[in-house]
């Protein structure tokens, strides 16, 4: 038998075969399925396809996230429909808005485990790629033929080896990382692609890491990314799993299309300018611009380490005047962890405003719409004019160091300056 | 059962448009019917007119990136597109277009040939002709072809889920 890497091992045995072939259009049967307010259109599907009953309710959730709390008629009465369906219908999980953004959500709750395909009508579904899962956006009426008849059609990609070696410089950050590959590769620099992360750094990299370097996998097309199960997937898999699982590992000469290979300690901290997400440049370029709101949120960068290095810069300072900072912890849990050991408090008594769990200002159909010429700076994965929910404002991408420095200062500012300043 | 010749007049479009510019996220919730009024406006002046005279469109790089909503495919049918030929598409949008009818065809020989606005085309399984030239596109598989001849797949769901009750 031909060696496979890991998509291929997890797609055949979806599949129901030995192997498969690239570029192979077949029907799997996922292990996992999750939905968010968008279910609203799976339901939809589901009905005008006459389906009556859906197939194995065990492994399907529902987690609201998008538009939480609603704040019009639509989205409460679409959130109503949502709940009465997944009572009807036995669903294992419903999560109401409030509990987080559904990639964070399933993971902490051990829905989205090692070695299982789970997908979920959402292009940030690769997130489930930190703890070694093949984790696919879909479609929603894929997701209401799911819910009908278990299966979902896929095309067979290819993998990406990208090999991490040396350890980060003090101030840089996974997200550095993951802006600066975007800015090399581009957005279709992995169009359809799984990217397979391995190399001798990856093991000091923390499931959160993972998790936003998995999560941001779409921005460069790729289908998904995974993470190699090792100790620190067990360590976060045990205790929490909601069902049988079995990790899986590359065969040692699977084939793949190209091989990318990075020293972590080459990579500076970096920001993305408006419009796209390859427009990554070192933060030192864009130093000094102005910036309206700052955003310290979303399923890319708003876990409890990422608002510890917020609050670690901003103890005992104020945020600027002229900048608004939104602080969305990517879940209650995270939410509660932070409250809990202080940080949430820091970041308040700097000055940030606190909102609900769940995609918030990220999704732009919500709260912190910016006004036309506005600057924000977002700890979030995208950046093209509209997202937030105005086209004739900017949007530029960093991570929660540079976010929390630039909410002091104003401007975009290199936290290094912050901290060198021996609070560390 | 096998997909049969599409054909028709072309409009033209450039690269890396977005699928929140197909029809941005403030527009995803609208009937099919008015959302076919935002198709493709925020891509230029003339773009929502062009997009519904013609069945088929020429796309660059990325065609449909960011969002995975579905809500701009769905949009594209309902505006009357049966077919996208473009040089690459983003994944989830190639799967929601598929899902509702459209047959996405990666061929960057024919995108970069100098197609213009209105000229027509002929695509079948294994290649497209564009006025005396043939470019060969891989071929369509039988799956994709049967949820795209259905009319997108909850017409094919609605055929799976009678198969299952008959058996």
């Amino acid at each position: 038998m031909r060696p496979q890497t890991i998509a291929e091992k997890i797609l055949a045995r979806t599949c129901g075969a030995q192997q498969l072939t690239r570029d192979e259009f077949v029907e799997v049967q996922p292990d996992f399925c999750y939905s968010h307010d968008y279910a609203i259109f799976a339901i939809e599907a589901f009905e005008r396809m006459g389906a009556t009953a859906v197939t194995r309710p065990g492994r399907i959730a529902v987690c609201l996230d998008h538009a939480v709390p609603a704040d019009n008629a639509r989205d409460a009465n679409n959130h109503a429909r949502i709940r009465a369906f997944a009572r009807k219908h036995g669903f294992v999980a419903f999560f109401e808005g409030g509990s987080g953004i559904s990639h964070q959500v399933m993971l902490e709750q051990g829905y989205v485990l090692p070695g299982s395909l789970v997908v979920a009508n959402d292009s940030h579904t690769p997130s489930g790629g930190a703890v070694g899962a093949l984790a696919v956006g879909i479609g929603e009426t894929d997701i209401g033929f799911l819910w009908a008849t278990g299966r979902i059609w896929v095309k067979t990609p290819e993998s990406v080896r990208i090999v991490l070696s040396g350890t980060f410089a003090a101030g840089v950050y996974a997200k550095d990382l993951m802006l600066h590959m975007l800015r090399d590769m581009g957005i279709t620099g992995a169009q359809y692609q799984v990217l397979e992360f391995t190399g001798p750094a990856i093991r000091t990299l923390t499931m959160s890491e993972r998790f936003t370097l998995a999560n941001m996998s779409a921005e460069l097309g790729a289908k998904s990314a995974v993470f190699p199960a090792d100790e620190v997937t067990d360590a976060f898999a045990r205790g929490r799993a909601q069902y049988a699982y079995a990790s899986v590992l590359a065969d040692a000469d699977a084939q793949y299309r190209n091989e990318i290979t990075i020293d972590l300690g080459d990579i500076e901290p970096m920001v993305t300018l408006p419009g796209r997400e390859d427009r990554g440049v070192p933060v030192g370029t864009a130093a000094g611009r102005p910036v309206n709101q700052v955003f310290l949120g979303s399923c890319t960068n708003a876990r409890a380490d990422d608002l510890a290095i917020a609050a670690r810069i901003l103890r005992g300072k104020r945020v600027h005047p002229g900048v608004r900072l939104i602080v969305v912890p990517a879940s209650r849990q995270v939410m509660l962890q932070t409250a809990r050991n202080g940080d949430l408090a820091t970041l308040i008594e700097a000055g940030a405003t606190l909102m609900p769990s769940g995609c918030a200002v990220c999704a732009g159909a919500h709260q912190g719409v910016l006004a036309d010429g506005e600057v924000c700076l977002s700890t979030s994965n995208r950046n093209m004019a509209g997202r937030m929910g105005n086209k004739k404002a900017e949007i530029v991408l960093c991570s929660p160091a540079t976010a929390a420095a630039s909410a002091v200062t104003g401007v975009i500012t290199d936290a290094r300056a912050f901290l060198d300043k021996g609070d560390s | 059962m096998e997909l049969g010749l599409i054909s028709g007049s072309v409009a033209v479009f450039g690269d890396h448009i977005a699928a929140d510019t197909v029809l941005p996220a403030r527009h995803g919730f609208l009937p099919a019917s008015e959302a076919v009024l935002h198709v493709l406006a925020e891509a230029g002046p003339d773009a929502n007119a062009r997009a519904r005279a013609h069945p088929v469109l020429i796309v660059g790089e990325g065609f449909g990136y960011g969002t995975g909503r579905e809500s701009p495919a769905r949009a594209l049918r309902a505006a009357g597109v049966r077919a996208l030929i473009g040089a690459s598409f983003a994944r989830m949008f190639y799967r929601n277009a598929i899902n509702n009818g459209i047959l996405p065809i990666v061929c960057g020989e024919l995108v970069r040939a100098g197609i213009k606005d209105g000229d027509r085309v002929e695509i079948d399984t294994g290649a497209v002709r564009w006025q005396r030239r043939t470019f060969p596109i891989a071929a369509v598989s039988p799956l994709v072809q049967r949820i795209v001849l259905a009319g997108g797949l909850i017409a094919h769901g609605r055929d799976v889920l009678r198969g299952m009750a008959a058996t």
